[in-house]
This record gives C-alpha cells, sequence and structure tokens, in this order.
C-alpha cells in the first residue's frame, strides 16, 4: 500500500515537472530566437552603415591603411561583423605603432645659453651663468627615457651632459632616475631614485623647461644653481576630497651641498609638500603650495628650508594657450651655524658659539602672450645669502618666439644689483652692479610628456 | 501574533524597495577625455553612470593643459575612457597624478575606444616634425564619424561591462538604442547631402576627414600648411588659387583656430568659413553627439547649396 502511493506520488510529481519542464524549454526557445533577431538587426545596421561610398581622396595620395587593432580576419572564416567590433584583450596598451616599436617613449631635449656681460663681472665670476660669463654653450642637453615599467609601475631616466665650466670638457650626469609606483591603496603613490624634489613650483622643472632663461635668483642661492636633486623616497596622497590637495612627504640623503651636504641615511634630509589648486572659472586658474626640506649641513648643523608657490594663469576662451600668467615664490630658511667668536680682540678665535641664522628671498613674474608664437615677460627677484651677509636683487625682462612648440628662442636684459662686495669681487673684479644680455635656444626631438600647470 | 506577522512583512516589503535603491545609487563614475566620448558615454550607460569630460568642445585636444583639477575628477574615477592614436597622450600625465590604481594603464578602467578602428591617413612613409605635429599612427580625429559609432561604442560597453558586469544587458540594451536612433537620422542626413555628394571643401586643421569621407565630401586641402604649423602667406595665397580653380565654396574652421584669418581667404576666394562643430559642445545647439552631428550636416548642406 505505502510503495502504491509511493509510485502514485512520483506519478504526480512527474506529471506536473513535465509540463512545467516543456514550459520552460519553449521560453528559452522563444528568448533565443529573440536574441538571434535582435543580433540579426545589429549586423544589418552595421552592414548598412558601413557599406556608405566612400569618393577617393584627391593628392596627396592617401597611405595604405595600417592594419586596425586587432586585425579583421577574412570573411570566409564565418566571423560576423559584430565579433569584429569586439575588442581583444589585454584592455589597453599602448597603441600598435608598427615594427621596430620600442616598449617606452625616448625623447632628446637641447638647451643652449649664453649672456654678455661687463669685463669686471667676468673677472669676478659674478654672472648668472657664474664662471661662463661672456660665453655661449650648452647649458643641458639631454636624452629621457620613460615609460611603464610594468602595470604597476612608471619610470622615467634622464641622462643629461652640459658645459659646467669655461671651455671645459662636457659633464655626463644622471640627472633623474626614478621608478613611481601606481597602484598602491588609499590613493598614494611612491617615488624612488634619484629625482628633482617637488619642493615649490621651479625646482621640479628642467632647464629647457623653466619659464625664464635661468633659474630664479632666490632658489640659485639658497638651493644651488641646480637646485634640490636628490637620491631617496617620496610619497604623496591625493585625499578623496571635493578640492584638489596633494600631500608629499619625502626622505633623502642629503647631498646638496648648497643648503645641507650631511649626506647620510643616519641623519636624513625629510621633505614635505602640499598644494592645492583652485578653478576661477573656466578661463582662470590659481595653484598654490606649500613646501620644507629639513636636513644636516656637512657641518652636522641643522637646516631648514621653507617655501611657498603661487601660480595663476588666465587663458581666454578657445585660446590654444594663456594670455596673462603669474608666478611667484618664497623661500625662508632657518639654519645653525657655527661662529667664530674672538673675546678678546686679537683678532684669534677664542671659541666657537652656535647661532641660528635666518634669510630670506622671493621672486614674481609676469608673462603676457598676446600671439601664438610671442610672449614677453618681466621677472623681479630679491633675496639674501644664506651664507653671508647682505642681499641682491634683480629685474630681467624678456622676449620668447617660438616657431613651434618645440623649438623656442629668447632673449633677456638681467640688471642685478648687490648691497655688499663680499664673495663677488674674486680676481680683482667686482660684481655688484652685473648688467647682462641673456639668450636661449632650446628644441625638443621625439617624445616629450605633456607639461603640467 | 498577528501584529508581529504584519509589521514583519511592511518591514520586509520596506527593505525590499530600499535594497535595489541603495544599490542604484551607487553610479559608476566615468571620466571621458574628450566630450564626444562624455557623449557617448552617456549614451551607452545611461542611469548607471555620471560622466565628466577632463576637456570642452572649444579646446583644441592635442594641447590641452594638464591641471590639477582633471586629476581631482579623474582621483574618483572608476572609469577613464580615451581616444588614443596619441590624441590625448597628455591625459598620462594627468593620471599620473590622480593617485587611481583603477585607471593606469593596463588596468580594466581603462577604456580606449579607437580598437578595431580602421585609421585614414596612416603615413606610408618615414614620419618626422618636419612634417608638423603629424600623428604617425593616422588620423586620431575619428569620433564624430557616425558609421563608427557602432565600433566605438560597443568598446565602451566592453569597457564599462569589465568593472561592472552584471550591467552588462543595460548597457548593451542602452547601446541598441541609440544605435536605432543614431541609424535613423543617419538616413536622414544621408538624404540632406545627397545633393551635395562630391563638392569640395578646404579645412583649416585635417580633423574632419572621417566625417567628409562619410558624407561623400571631398577635403581639397588645408589651411594649415603642415599640421599644427600656422599657415604661411605663401601657401595662403596657393589656396586661394586652389579654391578659385575648383570652385570651393567652404572653409571649415575649430573654434580654436583663427576664423579671421579663415574668413580672409573666403573672401578673396568666393567662399564661406564658419566654425564647424569639430567636437560635442564646439558650437552652440551641438551639445550632444547626435546634435554635434546634426548642426555639421544641416550647416555645410546649406553652405554647399
Amino acid at each position: 500500500m505505502r510503495a502504491w502511493a509511493v509510485v502514485l506520488a512520483l506519478s504526480c510529481v512527474a506529471s506536473i515537472s513535465a509540463p512545467a519542464a516543456a514550459q520552460e524549454a519553449e521560453a528559452l526557445r522563444k528568448e533565443i530566437e529573440a536574441l538571434q533577431k535582435q543580433l540579426q538587426s545589429v549586423t544589418e545596421r552595421l552592414q548598412r552603415l558601413e557599406a556608405q561610398p566612400r569618393p577617393p581622396q584627391p593628392a596627396p595620395a592617401a597611405p595604405m591603411p595600417a592594419p586596425a587593432l586587432g586585425a579583421a580576419p577574412p570573411a570566409s572564416l564565418g566571423i560576423s561583423p559584430a565579433d569584429l567590433a569586439r575588442p581583444r584583450q589585454p584592455f589597453s596598451l599602448y597603441q600598435q605603432r608598427g615594427a621596430g616599436q620600442l616598449l617606452f617613449d625616448m625623447g632628446v631635449a637641447g638647451d643652449f645659453v649664453g649672456n654678455l656681460t661687463q669685463s669686471n663681472v667676468e673677472k669676478a665670476g659674478g654672472g648668472t651663468f657664474a664662471g661662463q660669463e661672456n660665453r655661449f654653450f650648452p647649458r643641458e642637453v639631454e636624452l629621457g627615457l620613460f615609460g611603464q615599467v610594468d602595470p604597476y609601475a612608471y619610470a622615467e631616466v634622464r641622462i643629461e651632459a652640459g658645459e659646467a665650466s669655461r671651455g671645459g670638457d662636457l659633464n655626463v650626469t644622471l640627472a633623474e632616475g626614478a621608478v613611481t609606483m601606481l597602484t598602491l591603496p588609499f590613493g598614494t603613490q611612491a617615488k624612488f631614485g634619484q629625482m628633482r624634489n617637488r619642493f615649490g613650483y621651479t625646482n621640479l622643472i628642467h632647464e629647457h623647461d623653466l619659464p625664464w632663461i635661468d633659474r630664479p635668483n632666490v632658489l640659485r642661492n639658497f638651493l644651488g644653481d641646480e637646485g634640490l636633486k636628490e637620491k631617496g623616497l617620496e610619497v604623496t596622497i591625493v585625499p578623496d576630497l571635493p578640492f584638489y590637495l596633494e600631500g608629499l612627504v619625502g626622505v633623502f640623503n642629503g647631498d646638496n651641498e648648497t643648503a645641507f651636504g650631511r649626506g647620510t641615511l643616519r641623519v636624513p634630509m625629510f621633505t614635505g609638500r602640499l598644494r592645492t589648486f583652485l578653478e576661477l572659472g573656466d578661463a582662470s586658474a590659481l595653484q598654490l603650495g606649500m613646501s620644507v626640506a629639513s636636513g644636516e649641513t656637512g657641518e652636522k648643523r641643522r637646516d631648514t628650508v621653507l617655501g611657498w608657490e603661487a601660480r595663476y594663469k588666465y587663458r581666454p576662451e578657445g585660446w590654444l594657450h594663456p594670455l596673462v600668467t603669474l608666478t611667484s615664490e618664497a623661500i625662508y630658511a632657518l639654519r645653525r651655524v657655527n661662529v667664530d667668536v674672538d673675546t678678546d680682540g686679537d683678532g684669534l678665535t677664542d671659541l666657537i658659539k652656535k647661532r641660528e641664522r635666518d634669510r630670506f628671498g622671493w621672486y614674481a613674474g609676469l608673462e603676457v602672450q598676446p600671439l601664438r608664437r610671442w610672449a614677453a615677460g618681466v621677472r623681479y627677484d630679491w633675496s639674501q645669502f644664506p651664507d653671508r651677509p647682505g642681499s641682491e636683487r634683480a629685474i630681467e625682462p624678456y622676449v620668447s618666439f617660438w616657431t613651434s612648440e618645440f623649438l623656442r628662442f629668447r632673449l633677456a636684459y638681467k640688471n642685478t644689483t648687490r648691497d655688499h662686495r663680499d664673495g663677488f669681487d674674486l680676481n680683482g673684479g667686482t660684481a655688484r652692479k652685473v648688467d647682462e644680455v641673456l639668450f636661449q635656444g632650446t628644441f625638443i626631438l621625439g617624445a616629450h610628456p605633456a607639461h603640467p600647470f | 501574533m498577528r501584529r508581529f506577522t504584519f509589521v514583519a512583512g511592511a518591514a520586509l516589503v520596506v527593505l525590499s524597495l530600499l535594497v535595489p535603491s541603495a544599490h542604484a545609487a551607487r553610479k559608476l563614475r566615468v571620466v571621458a577625455t574628450i566630450p564626444d566620448l562624455k557623449s557617448l558615454v552617456e549614451a551607452v550607460g545611461g542611469d548607471l553612470v555620471e560622466v565628466d569630460s577632463l576637456t570642452r568642445g572649444t579646446q583644441n585636444f592635442h594641447e590641452a593643459e594638464v591641471r590639477p583639477s582633471m586629476m581631482l575628477k579623474l582621483r574618483r574615477a572608476d572609469a577613464l575612457v580615451e581616444n588614443g592614436v596619441e590624441l590625448d597622450a597628455w591625459a598620462d600625465v594627468a593620471v599620473l597624478g590622480a593617485n587611481n590604481p583603477n585607471i593606469v594603464r593596463g588596468a580594466a578602467g581603462r577604456i580606449e575606444i579607437s580598437r578595431g578602428i580602421q585609421l585614414l591617413e596612416v603615413p606610408s612613409v618615414r614620419v618626422d616634425r618636419s612634417m608638423g605635429d603629424v600623428h604617425p599612427l593616422g588620423n586620431p580625429h575619428f569620433s564624430l564619424d557616425p558609421g563608427l559609432a557602432p565600433i566605438i561604442t560597443q568598446n565602451i560597453v566592453d569597457g564599462l561591462a569589465r568593472i561592472s558586469p552584471d550591467d552588462r544587458p543595460a548597457f548593451e540594451k542602452n547601446r541598441q538604442a541609440f544605435l536605432d536612433q543614431l541609424g535613423h537620422e543617419m538616413e536622414r542626413w544621408m538624404k540632406i547631402m545627397e545633393p551635395v555628394k562630391g563638392a569640395k571643401v578646404v579645412a583649416y586643421h585635417p580633423d574632419v576627414i572621417y566625417f567628409l569621407t562619410r558624407f561623400g565630401l571631398v577635403q581639397v586641402a588645408t589651411l594649415e600648411d603642415r599640421p599644427g604649423i600656422p599657415p604661411s602667406p605663401q601657401h595662403l595665397v596657393q589656396i586661394i588659387r586652389l579654391m578659385k580653380a575648383d570652385g570651393v565654396k567652404v572653409i571649415l574652421v575649430e573654434p580654436w583656430n583663427d576664423l579671421k584669418l579663415a574668413q580672409r581667404v573666403a573672401d578673396e576666394a568666393g567662399a564661406k568659413a564658419f566654425v564647424f562643430a569639430t567636437a560635442v559642445g564646439a558650437v552652440k545647439g551641438a551639445d550632444n553627439y547626435i546634435a554635434a552631428i546634426e548642426f555639421n550636416v544641416t550647416t555645410l548642406a546649406q553652405a554647399l547649396k
């Protein structure tokens, strides 16, 4: 009896599920038919659009089209146009460029400068290009290599050659060699290697990309002729905020001999920077930042350098270039120094005292570019000297001309006045008042990354 | 007991209403390098995406200035849609400063729409900068060619579906609806352009070749001697002679180029120069993909009559 009940129950279940399964199969069949109709419709539309006639182009003769990415196999393989339109993996590589393609970008930047000045300034070595007054020379010819190392990192290497001293051999140095880790969590990136430190606005920029012929006096006085270039690690964070804010910390050897010089990770040089950006409508924007670098000098004395930066650009709607650019930076340095004290007036040092010496300097530059190829500007510098008394001021009007974005010429007149002779009176010359004509020719060959703001 | 059952049932109903809306509240944040792609992503993504563009239609995309505000947009993006073919190579610098691993090159959120596009004007000779600001991979200005919209939108669908696989059917449906509408407009546009097929035009910069070819027009010259290089007087004299000899009636100008110069040349040659919608948003009324092509078709057909 029980067995019959089970058989009856199973029969009922089968009789219920069989129609249900049949219904499901019918529904699936209908869905498949609908999808097939859709695919057919899309295919026909694609064929109609692609079948629009293309008239022959006049001279210059149209080149042979290169195979498209994921080139289409012949129709005889029975692959539909819808399949051809589907991209292949991986998702996004550098575009196919043809045979012999390097896996990175390469470019050369050449920067040639010269100046004309008084003979007494040349004797004293007190011109803008100290020791190379009244000369024309290659300041920096740079080979740049940059690209993705792998999906997680980007690298750039810059090797530069330049004439460092009057009539001397060309120096070839590693200007930068650094890797940036791109896929770290929490909106961070890390950059390690040898790099131009992200301190202020101008320090990051290479000579051929500067908005002027020379680096501002305050930066050369406080950070050296070539600025702050160190070996170490920088970490940046861009937090998820409704406005742009970039925070940076870095740790380096401290090799820069002008500001630091200790050169050891046992007493590292630390850097920090905060940068923000404000869009003032479609045509204007303002970038503000504050930086700090702190380390020990070669005499094992603490030096802390603070910097402030501001950059404003006004670009009218539809213009290819900004009409007005204002740039300004200020530096304040607090350095502990050893001071010789002669207590008894006999001209001999009786004791050495530690003192704190603070020094300050700033510059402001204005550039107007009314035409695509022509710009004119002026920069004013005022700076104390970190290692000696006195100060200097300079004014430098200039004009720039571009034949294209890859070749530029500049001409400037610079007047510098110093209120102290110390350090500017070598070899019987004097460089208290300096008048210079500066000129520059710069070219770019090959790839060059886009310029930031 | 009855009251408890009622309250529990009501709570379940409320929760079931809330859960889909909580899920739908998080749209995909997509950034496009140029406004044409923004418009196409909006068409494909519909309500599932919020889209921004790094540039405006009135800008020259070759020379976009990389600003920290671009990095701010990219910082929060789930995907970056780029044209490729070196039109928007500057995007790499912006991505580098955005600290967003979702959109670095090779990541799933990096969507390049040039895959599968048969490019025009691919150089067959050695290329260098004596040719101006030449594009060694081919002409990159294909985004406003309606015939290439199926491939471009398919690349967008596949890219968005990589980061949101569950939404692929919705993306496909939106794409279908957009292509249906575009196909319908395309039939009308072809009729409008039929009387002026074969007409010759001059462009300021070679960025309209795909559009012209699609509608059967012929670009006989560009005002630029070479791409990106301002025209020399000698070249302009040659252009004027050519326009007179060939009966060219129209000069097409980008919003960021020198319209006054183009108008002087047009006056000398007995033609008209006007600003063309070389991108979505380049002119008033060209606020989306279809509107931009509509503007170009109607304005060009009128000018060539």
